[in-house]
């Protein structure tokens, strides 16, 4: 990342506090940090910074940067206290200068495989000696299906379903099962269209079409069985909402296919 | 591992040579383009270097009055009157005199793109090959928009932004195939330009989009933005929200529509909008989006290269926000062409065929000839990469 940005942030925020920068996502700066922005505690806690973006239009980048931090960190304290979901801890946001605090999450997966998310999870099976469709990858993706059932089911979409936004978790260093916790709520929303949800599933088809593409099939297939099992223990009304956002995802991605593609 | 010097060049060369035949859209494109043979392409994935040379490029677009779209029929008809003298004088300017001993491969445009413009181009490619016993490669329209930035920037494995006409896309390759990452969910960059233009009666001369972008430049008032609905949705994009609004805004004012207050003012009845802001507008929230998937793209698949092909891919402001985007992001770098390699040309398609040629695989039935309005980028195997 920049080092202009970074001085920013530095210069920004109270002198002595010990963030470490750990990566640059799709819109964000994510730091590390030993200590709790205001609280004596000590931990690990994520800082996330939306740097103002020079490209755009400074109205567009200031009305975006503000809806996309408060609107997460409204989100989030929301989605926090859904029962069964699994959302990063809010801890602070400071919406007008782009900055969230969040509690932190995942770990290193092991032989230099990377930070626990899910795409670097799959990435890790899919090489070398690993089985792609071991029954822990089948599992750990039909947990991720279930938290994405949970969060529609409950009204709300993520808007960036991505391999790159849902990190993994393990309660122990032994334990051999993952938590998917989702993360990156910048473009998500509160909503009960079932236009938004089916494009939802379509960005998450997609996404994993694109990254892990040899899987992709049967990753797919996972993720909409762990999602459907949501929507089942519903009865009814269930299976009626369920089979409205299975038909809407379907005539989703048709329309990508149908699309004129005219050069 | 791959290697492009599998086929010998004909007439024991030490090049290859390819014609490449393009008119998926409303331009022709004709361009002849040289491959020298080079060692080190025995082993190895240097598909982005092939030392071409281009011979020819010449282009004829088929132009349509101010406010009119190009039909399929009428874009083919240019197509058909046009091909062979353009056909011809790739020729005479890459200094092909024996055309049936001096090519090595003809290539065309297999698709996507609209129907009849396609066939009555690929017409001229198969009478080609059979007057002059030379084979024939069908070429993947956007592949080949692909491997000409590449091979004009040297990109090794860039995220590439592929906007024009009829598509718009943020592709990166991975095993074998360009792999798409994000698109549009309803209509194309190059389409939501020309239809703002046409309801403007903006000149299609050359291009909508280069008039949008002059308009755009003098607007006056560039510190108040008009709002448009900007609508990103992971690494998609949606442009149909954006252009149902301004549209509207576009059509009352061209028909002077003073009851709009949003563009005249209530006391003065004076337009407080102009065609030039409408267009600046336009293009900041449009590209903002653009380079905003490119970048979610580029942190999904940790690159910091950038590509931009396809005609819209010849805006200066687009290049410009997308360079300041991959400054402020660990310092990547942004390719782009001009509007030689950008706007649709037969060399792309030449030197894109000669790839797939120089693998080994063309046409080896005419029936595999056949073009097709839907031809998705990653359909395409691309064996000449690692
Ligand atoms: N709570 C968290 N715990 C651990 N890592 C995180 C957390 N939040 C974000 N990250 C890391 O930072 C990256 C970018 O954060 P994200 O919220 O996805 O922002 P962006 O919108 O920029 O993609 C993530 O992909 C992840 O690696
Ligand atoms: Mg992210």
């Amino acid at each position: 990342m920049s080092e202009d940005v970074l001085a920013k942030v530095y210069e920004y925020l109270t002198p002595g506090l010990p963030v470490v920068p750990i990566a640059q996502g799709a819109e964000a700066v994510v730091f590390t940090s030993e200590k709790h922005p205001y609280l004596p505690n000590s931990g690990k806690f994520i800082l996330k910074y939306r740097p103002p973006k020079r490209y755009r239009h400074p109205s567009i980048d200031k009305a975006l940067t503000k809806h996309r931090t408060i609107g997460e960190a409204r989100l989030l304290t929301k989605l926090f206290l859904i029962e069964g979901l699994k959302v990063p801890k809010l801890i602070a946001c400071d919406a007008y200068n782009g900055y969230l605090w969040l509690e932190f999450l995942g770990e290193e997966l092991p032989h230099g495989k990377g930070f626990s998310n899910l795409k670097n999870f799959l990435w890790m099976y899919a090489t070398d000696d690993g089985d792609p469709y071991c029954s822990i990858v089948e599992e750990t993706l039909k947990k991720v299906g279930q938290q994405i059932g949970l969060l529609h089911w409950n009204g709300y979409c993520h808007g960036d379903l991505t391999s790159s936004n849902i990190v993994l978790s393990r309660s122990g260093k032994n334990e051999t099962s993952w938590q998917p916790y989702l993360i990156d709520f910048g473009l998500g929303s509160t909503t009960d269209s079932v236009e938004d949800k089916g494009v939802d599933l379509y960005v998450l088809e997609r996404a994993i079409i694109s990254t892990h593409s040899a899987h992709a099939e049967a990753y797919n297939e996972w993720l909409l069985k762990g999602f459907s099992e949501i929507y089942k223990r519903y009865g009814d009304a269930g299976e009626v909402k369920l089979k409205e956002v299975t038909k809407r995802f379907q005539e989703v991605r048709l329309r990508g296919r149908k699309r004129s593609m005219i050069g | 591992m791959v290697n492009l010097n599998a086929v010998a060049p004909g007439g024991g060369r030490e090049y290859y040579v390819a014609l490449g035949l393009e008119g998926s859209a409303n331009k022709l494109g004709v361009g002849v383009v040289k491959h020298p043979v080079v060692g080190k392409h025995e082993g190895g994935d240097f598909s982005y270097d092939c030392e071409s040379q281009i011979l020819s490029n010449v282009r004829d677009t088929y132009i349509t009055p101010a406010g009119e779209g190009f039909l399929p029929r009428d874009t083919a008809r240019h197509h058909k009157n046009w091909c062979v003298r353009l056909i011809k004088q790739a020729l005479e300017e890459a200094g092909i005199q024996n055309a049936a001993k001096d090519l090595d491969v003809i290539c065309f445009t297999k698709g996507p793109g609209m129907g009849a413009p396609l066939h009555s181009v690929v017409v001229a490619a198969r009478t080609c090959s059979l007057l002059w016993g030379v084979p024939l490669v069908g070429v993947n329209h956007c592949v080949g928009h692909i491997e000409m930035g590449r091979e004009i920037t040297k990109a090794v494995d860039p995220v590439v932004l592929y906007v024009s006409g009829g598509n718009t896309q943020v592709i990166a390759y991975s095993e074998k195939r360009y792999r798409i990452f994000g698109e549009t969910l309803d209509i194309a960059i190059g389409n939501c330009l020309d239809r703002f233009a046409r309801t403007l009666r903006i000149s299609n001369y050359p291009s909508p989009g280069y008039n949008i972008e002059q308009l755009a430049l003098n607007c006056k008032k560039k510190d108040t933005l008009l709002e448009l609905p900007y609508t990103v949705k992971g690494m998609d994009l949606s442009m149909s929200g954006i252009l149902a609004y301004i549209d509207n805004l576009a059509k009352d004012l061209f028909r002077d529509n003073r009851k709009n207050r949003q563009l005249f003012d209530r006391d003065s009845d004076e337009a407080k909008i102009s065609v030039e802001d409408l267009c600046f507008a336009l293009q900041e929230n449009l590209f903002a989006m653009l380079v905003e998937i490119t970048e979610r793209a580029m942190a999904h698949v940790n690159s910091n290269q950038v590509l931009i092909v396809g005609g819209v891919g010849c805006n200066l402001r687009l290049q410009e926000m997308m360079q300041q985007m991959c400054q402020d992001r660990a310092n990547g770098q942004v390719h782009a062409t001009d509007e030689r390699f950008c706007i649709d040309n037969g060399v792309m398609i030449a030197h894109a065929g000669l790839l797939q040629y120089r693998m080994g695989d063309f046409v080896k039935d005419l029936s595999e000839t056949v073009v097709t309005q839907k031809f998705r980028t990653d359909e395409v195997y691309v064996a000449w990469r690692e």
